[in-house]
């Protein structure tokens, strides 16, 4: 059988290799994306995540990369957004200064520290709450059912928390505040959490989400 | 927040090496077989630190931490004569995901800082170095071959101050000894520390990592040798040692059973005693 292809788009300060290596261990092929090209056969497009909202948006205008996670959208392909790639998913972001975001998603990115929480910038292993009502439930159950826990891990000092209780899938907690750690709409899939970086648990949700495409 | 577990992994050359009081370093093997272990046991991340870098001013890590990426998926702190930008890219690009500065921190903080806007605060964290000096907690360098005239509590204020996102802190005179944590240096530590902070020097019994959590609010626990002796006796017991180590002093049982952790009964352990972990 022939492997599916994704690709993943480099934003320069992004570690990718270890999404790289997990979407080949759950066997993709996998692509590095760093400027606009055609998309038609890649199966699916993953926006990583690491460095700040206005910087990553910055280098998607600058390389004409958001012209192609749009395309990517309108066409209907597997998209995945990873921690900061989720965020700038939604409409607008308040990392150094307002920016706006991709849209896609209802929603904007707040920073923790206007609030009571555990850590202002959180690194480390959180829990991650399958939502009840959300209409995806019974297969997200599926997948939540194999895991030992639902512990998944986390690095960040920004979050969303989307009205939204159709897309949320899944939320998370850092003291008073309670955010969306999974959210999806059509085929746009988005983790706050790192799944490359998530241990066994990690693998298991991007093989079951993403594999069987 | 769940209380995190750490292994470390002290690298010279391409070999896994462990000392006492950071000094007397000896070869125990390929730090490759050791990593795929404690994954497979399910720690929650791994420091890399290579031991001998800032000595020579090299680092071997790059390359070691590309092959152990493709098969370890969880967080990858690396350590080891980091000077520059440079030096972190490297580190990043090649699989790390957090980056543990020392001496470079004390000889030039701007460069800390320069790192903190460059990568985040998340990315950078600082490894300290501590012993009692006339009854004060002082900062060392050089794998602790050099002592600043810093104080450990100070330092950690100047760090967060800056948006170091998090401080990894060493007990030389408890380092390797299997003795039990610097409880005093941790519960001080943790009260002036606002961002996350990790233990590191002590651990040889399960015990001793119930009282540090019990007794002071550090965010995790960073564990070597006593990781390593269990791995170790495993082997011994399966007359599989000849994996590249020189290893004579640890094959007295004695002092294996007596300094020794493996992570799944650790875990189970505090979990029975209602710590939260992974």
């Amino acid at each position: 059988m022939k492997k599916k292809l994704a690709g993943i788009i480099n934003i320069s300060i992004s570690n990718i290799l270890s999404i790289k290596r997990s979407l080949e261990h759950i066997g993709f092929n996998v692509i590095i994306i760093d400027q606009y090209q055609d998309i038609d056969k890649l199966d699916l497009l993953v926006l990583p995540g690491v460095g700040t909202f206005k910087e990553a948006m910055k280098k998607l205008i600058e390389n004409n990369l958001l012209k192609l996670i749009e395309k990517a959208i309108q066409k209907n392909k597997k998209v995945l957004g990873l921690c900061l790639g989720m965020q700038i998913l939604f409409e607008e972001g308040e990392e150094f200064g307002l920016t706006k975001g991709i849209g896609f998603f209802k929603g904007k990115v707040e920073n923790f520290n206007k609030y009571k929480v555990e850590a202002n910038t959180l690194i480390g292993w959180n829990n991650v709450r399958f939502n009840n009502k959300n209409k995806l439930l019974e297969q997200h159950a599926l997948v939540a059912n194999k895991f030992t826990n639902n512990f998944f891990y986390f690095v960040h000092s920004y979050f969303v928390k989307t009205d939204d209780e159709n897309i949320e899938v899944a939320n998370s907690t850092n003291g008073e505040v309670v955010y969306s750690s999974i959210v999806k709409k059509d085929n746009v899939l988005a983790f706050q959490f790192h799944p490359e970086k998530s241990g066994e648990n990690g693998i298991i949700l991007l093989k079951n989400e993403l594999i069987n495409l | 927040m769940i209380k995190r577990i750490l292994s470390r992994i002290d690298i010279k050359n391409t070999f896994l090496v462990k000392g006492m009081h950071l000094e007397g370093l000896r070869v125990l093997g390929y730090p490759e077989f050791f990593a795929q272990k404690y994954y497979n046991e399910n720690i929650d991340e791994i420091i890399f630190q290579d031991v001998v870098a800032s000595l020579y001013k090299k680092n071997n890590l790059p390359s070691l931490i590309k092959k152990i990426s493709e098969n370890v998926f969880i967080p990858i702190t690396c350590g080891g004569g980091i000077r520059n930008n440079d030096d972190i890219s490297k580190l990043l690009i090649n699989g790390a995901d957090r980056v543990l500065i020392n001496t470079g921190a004390v000889n030039n903080i701007e460069f800390v800082k320069d790192a903190v806007r460059t990568y985040g605060s998340s990315t950078i964290a600082v490894g300290i170095e501590t012993q009692k000096i006339d009854n004060k907690y002082k900062v060392f360098t050089e794998s602790g071959r050099t002592k600043n005239d810093i104080d450990a509590f100070e330092w950690i204020k100047k760090l967060q101050d800056i948006g170091v996102g998090e401080i990894i802190l060493s007990s030389i005179s408890k380092e390797g000894t299997g003795r039990g944590f610097d409880l005093d240096l941790n519960e001080k530590a943790s009260k002036v520390c606002e961002v996350s902070l990790l233990a590191h020097g002590g651990a040889g019994r399960k015990e001793d990592v119930y009282e540090l959590f019990n007794s002071t609010a550090v965010n995790g626990v960073v564990i070597a040798a006593a990781f390593h002796h269990n791995y170790f006796s495993e082997l011994l017991k399966k007359k599989e040692i000849s994996m590249g180590g020189s290893t004579s002093y640890l094959n007295s049982e004695n002092f294996i059973n007596n300094f020794s952790l493996n992570i799944k009964e650790l875990k189970k352990y505090l979990k029975s005693k209602n710590i939260s972990i992974r």
